[in-house]
């Protein structure tokens, strides 16, 4: 799996920035400088990305393609406050994947349907963003190898339990205890980061 | 504010893109209500971003950005389906699914008291229904065969785990017996969705069955 690198992604972390103001560079000038440069920074990761949840080298290519557009046309509405570059990006890549996906009648659903465009204002801050970076990563990287591989699997591949059980060739009960010790540290993160919210609220208004 | 929220790992699976279902509309309805899980889906989203950093690079086909510079000019994407108006008193992730609001869908009466609207919804995994419970009924006693998500839209109903208000999710699995009954004040109306049909225990439960299919 990929999880060889442990500096790799504190590398990303520190490369996160550049992405943002590539973004922002795109929505104020409609710069296409700006967008073959994410272009070339972004496009081999999407497809990376989209190749490990399952889509062949052309479906892969067809959604960097229509992620990129969707950059394009869309760069104003990222927002640096609620999110960073990349996780923008990512939210592109996983609707566009979904949607590409569909292949029968019963498949009803978009991800517009589960995302639907915000309508209101959001409520989060610089300060909150930054710490929900921050959390992501130490999470990221406070897991053990062992629940770090099961997450990732949840990521990239949708498996049941008991087929990730069979690719990684381990019971089914070690899968399930894995998994709800990884579960068990994100939401001791995830309340860390209520308290904040609340803190921030609470001085904002 | 909810008191029943869905675990962190449906809101992880979801937040992933691995519920483009029955049960992910109803986990993005939850959601839609729920600052708190709103929070923690974000944190998941975060740490989508990471993960997609971390992707090993997957080199490009050399005429794709020439393609792509090519599409810039393209006006953009023509109406999609989620165009469709709806019922603005009902969450945004079912609006084009439902043909108006409560008072006025198509009802089919499992008894007097109690009624289904099947939700255009189904797929091979899920069935997802709109539950009304009158006032102060409730559903004859039933198991699960598999799961049962229940996320209450209107009024209240209790059960012997507990008591849920409008937003709340309840997972109910296989192992719970249970006979969800509607607050004393108004009929309560649920989003049920469900891995395989309901299953009802004793007399009542046996006469009904059939018309639960
Ligand atoms: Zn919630």
């Amino acid at each position: 799996m990929v999880l060889r690198d442990q500096n790799l992604s504190s590398e990303n972390a520190k490369n996160l920035r550049p992405l943002d103001d590539l973004i922002k560079r795109i929505a104020e000038n409609q710069d296409q400088a700006a967008f073959v440069e994410l272009f070339e920074k972004a496009g081999s990761k999407l497809k990376a990305y989209a190749m490990r949840c399952g889509a062949l080298d052309g479906e892969a290519e067809d959604i960097v393609q229509e992620c990129m557009l969707t950059v394009w046309r869309k760069a104003h509405q990222f927002n640096p406050k609620t999110a960073s570059g990349t996780t923008w990006l990512y939210t592109i890549v996983r609707n566009k994947r979904i949607d590409m996906a569909r292949k029968t009648k019963y498949d009803v659903v978009v991800s517009d349907d589960l995302w639907p465009e915000p309508e209101g204002e959001d409520l989060e801050t610089d300060i909150e963003r930054d710490l929900n970076g921050k959390i992501a990563r130490t999470l990221l990287h406070g897991l053990p190898d062992e629940q770090r591989q099961i997450v990732y699997k949840v990521y990239f591949e949708g498996k049941s339990h008991s087929e990730i059980a069979n690719a990684l060739d381990l019971p089914l009960g070690t899968i399930k205890s894995r998994l709800r010790l990884a579960m068990k540290k994100l939401d001791t993160l995830a309340q860390e980061q209520m308290t904040w919210l609340i803190i921030i609220l609470l001085t904002n208004f | 504010m909810a008191n029943y929220h869905p675990s962190d790992e449906l809101l992880m699976e979801f937040t992933a893109g691995q519920k483009q279902d029955a049960l992910g509309i109803m986990v993005a309805c939850h959601l839609e209500s729920c600052l708190e899980c709103r929070k923690r889906s974000q944190v998941f989203e975060q740490l989508g971003g990471e993960i997609l950093g971390d992707s090993q690079e997957t080199p490009l086909s050399e005429g794709l950005l020439g393609k792509l510079l090519s599409r810039l000019g393209e006006s953009p994407a023509p109406a999609k389906e989620t165009d469709v108006q709806g019922d603005a008193r009902l969450p945004r992730p079912l609006r084009r699914f439902v043909p108006g609001y409560f008072d006025s869908l198509p009802w089919s009466g499992l008894s007097k008291n109690i009624k289904e609207f099947t939700l255009p919804l189904g797929d091979n995994r899920y069935v997802a229904k709109f539950y009304k419970i009158a006032a102060g009924k409730e559903l004859p006693v039933h198991t699960h065969e598999g799961n049962e998500f229940t996320l209450v839209m209107s009024g209240q109903f209790s059960d012997d785990a507990g008591d849920y208000k409008q937003g709340d999710f309840i997972l109910a699995d296989s192992d719970i017996k249970h006979q969800p009954r509607a607050g004393m004040n108004e009929d309560c109306i649920c989003f049920a969705v469900m891995d395989a049909p309901l299953k009802f225990t004793g007399f009542f439960g046996r006469m009904l069955n059939p018309f639960m299919r």
